[in-house]
């Protein structure tokens, strides 16, 4: 009896007093970021206006932003060190230059389809090589093949005269909707803005959905989760191709807007720069990579106009990312977001 | 008969270069467990140290008998300040090695200017054995590697040093509870690794012309050497810049050169999958 009126209201209250006394839960920083960023992003073409070469670089960074969300799913997302993002994104590029040299296409109804798979095709193929097969992969050698991969890629278009060999491919097909050409300019920038967003969105809702659960989990312990019978390399495997895919896409619309696309797009320095932009804007957090994007190629736009600086520009950026590494491993966005909010949660919300 | 030897000893010549590169990598690799980004660019600032000295005045070589010493100094301060913050993260290593590269290779460049800078041999022409003409300085070049090696394993295996550096090898706990400091040993075998980096770019510097790419160029085959032979020895990473250097410098003889180049990294990358422990079993220093 004295149990069954302990588990009355006396009981409801102490409940509801522990409730009260639980902490509230950390503020939401991300929602509130990607509100501003998305604000930002839709208000620039306004506030630049005629100002042209402002929107060639707003356009460039949401094209790049594509390349970082593709590292971000590797390395913030699944943990594979990807040092050769830049390859899916440079092959693709390549692709649709040439489908736009030899076949004369470039209807964008196929050819950003085209460019996904060229994407999706690739990376799967380096995922079966590098992460699938009997023996565990270490991840140094992950690291090493996608390093390998970008670097041979690079090398061989370099040395080959169908592709255009050292000087790449330049005046690429304009990208046409209809009778409708994109060039440089306002219709670029909504159209690469309209895609990045499609792609944010995807990669949110991946993160959030329970393969992102998965991931999660990876993340904290590979071996827990094997154990527990999921095949660890297997949603590695899926995640990087995916990654790919967007990079392709990423790539195909680079390749658009600069008219040219060369050796240098598929090599380890762009590879590089892609993990420079998400750690510097904090991996983990899938809007951080765009920040860190919009930062570096902001900021090398403004100093290479300062003759001191522009030489050693890519010094500071050595010592950026060695002090990042070092000391905030979480990236500027780091700074701000709870390591709880970073990791995600993925029960129920309370109060629902 | 006499263009198969020319071509042999070019092999040698090429394969001694990687050998050189890369014993620095391995033993690095070997002992901490991180892959040094910044390999290339140790390499670049020995060939840089030759450069100096000659812009002085002083004969090049004072500057390659220089450029170990000044680079044992670089590797054990940048030891002793970042690298040693790494050992227990070596994928967060490769970005922190990869960013002092990306600053010492940039520092150099703008300090070039961008330029191509010839250095000359210090002993150049050539000699003849049987009819044959061999660089001197090529052969320099492989006399210095052979004896590098064979000093490297001596101090290895006859030495109290080699001792204890290939007890920490095998169990680092057990080495320090037997009173080896492994954290003054593992300063000296990074500033070791960077040292042999340094004579490795002091030595090639007149064969290729210094630019700030020069140590890069050799950092992917690098690597894939120390995969393919296996981390964790003495004469996997030698073994396996053998192979990469000879299959780098023999391949474009047997297929274009422009597929040549790539599939040295495809042939390197389809063995250390099939064989991840590498040539030889971790274990055996």
């Amino acid at each position: 009896m004295l149990t069954e009126g302990e588990s009355g209201p006396a009981a409801d209250a102490a409940a509801q007093a522990r409730m009260v006394k639980r902490r509230p839960p950390a503020r939401r920083v991300l929602p509130n970021v990607e509100w501003v960023a998305l604000a930002v992003a839709l208000g620039l073409p306004l506030v630049l206006g005629d100002r042209t070469d402002l929107v060639t670089l707003a356009t460039n960074i949401l094209i790049l932003s594509m390349l970082a969300i593709s590292f971000e799913l590797c390395w913030g997302l699944s943990g594979i060190m990807s040092f050769g993002q830049a390859l899916f994104f440079g092959v693709a590029g390549y692709a649709i230059a040439l489908v736009g040299r030899d076949l004369d296409f470039s209807d964008i109804w196929a050819v950003l389809p085209l460019a996904m798979l060229v994407g999706l095709g690739l990376s799967a193929l380096f995922a079966a090589f590098l992460l699938l097969g009997r023996k565990t992969p270490t991840p140094i050698f992950v690291a090493f093949g996608t390093l390998t991969g970008s670097y041979a890629a690079e090398r061989l278009v370099s040395g080959w005269q169908y592709v255009g060999a050292g000087n790449g491919l330049s005046s690429v097909k304009l990208l046409k909707l209809g009778q409708y050409e994109f060039v440089e300019g306002d219709a670029f920038y909504l159209l690469a803005f309209g895609l990045l967003l499609l792609v944010y969105l995807a990669a949110r809702f991946l993160k959030r959905s329970q393969l992102g659960l998965v991931l999660a989990g990876m993340r904290q312990n590979e071996e827990r989760l094997a154990f527990l019978g999921y095949r660890v390399q297997l949603f590695k495997a899926v995640v990087f191709s995916f990654a790919g895919l967007i990079a392709g896409l990423g790539g195909a619309l680079y390749s658009y807007h600069q008219g040219f696309i060369g050796p240098g797009n598929m090599g380890p320095g762009l590879s590089t720069t892609a993990v420079v932009y998400c750690l510097l804007g904090g991996s983990g957090t899938l809007i951080g990579p765009i920040f860190g994007t919009a930062l570096v190629e902001t900021l090398s736009y403004v100093l290479s106009d300062v003759a001191a600086i522009r030489h050693i520009w890519p010094v500071i950026l050595g010592l950026v990312l060695l002090a990042i590494v070092m000391f905030q491993p979480r990236g500027i966005l780091g700074l701000f977001v709870s390591e709880r909010e970073r990791i995600g949660s993925y029960g129920r919300r309370q109060g629902r | 008969m006499g263009s198969d030897v020319a071509l042999a000893f070019d092999l040698l010549a090429f394969t001694s270069v990687m050998v050189l590169i890369v014993l620095g990598l391995g033993v690095i690799a070997s002992m901490m467990g991180i892959f040094n980004f910044a390999h290339g660019e140790f390499v670049l600032l020995g060939a840089y140290t030759v450069y100096l000295f000659e812009s002085i005045g002083l004969s090049g070589w004072v500057g390659i008998l220089a450029a170990p010493f000044v680079l044992a100094l670089v590797g054990l301060v940048l030891e002793r300040l970042i690298i040693r913050r790494f050992y227990a993260t070596p994928i967060i290593a490769m970005l922190g090695t990869y960013a002092i590269g990306l600053a010492i290779r940039e520092t150099v460049r703008a300090l070039l200017g961008g330029h191509y800078v010839s250095i000359a041999e210090p002993l150049p022409g050539a000699f003849t054995v049987f009819g044959l003409d061999f660089s001197i300085w090529r052969t320099v070049i492989v006399v210095t590697t052979a004896c590098v090696i064979v000093g490297t394993w001596l101090s290895l295996s006859r030495t109290s040093l080699g001792l204890q550096v290939r007890g920490a090898l095998e169990n680092p706990n057990l080495a320090r509870a037997c009173g080896i400091s492994t954290r003054r040993l593992y300063a000296f075998t990074f500033a070791f690794g960077a040292a042999l980096a340094g004579l490795a770019g002091a030595l090639i510097v007149p064969l290729y012309q210094l630019s700030a790419d020069i140590g890069t160029r050799f950092l992917v085959q690098a690597f894939l050497s120390v995969m393919l032979g296996g981390v964790g020895t003495f004469e996997g990473p030698v073994l396996g810049a053998a192979a990469v250097g000879g299959l780098t410098a023999g391949l474009p003889w047997v297929v274009i050169p422009v597929l040549a180049d790539p599939l040295v990294f495809v042939i390197a990358l389809v063995i250390v999958k099939l064989r991840p422990q590498g040539f030889i079993t971790q274990g055996r220093f």
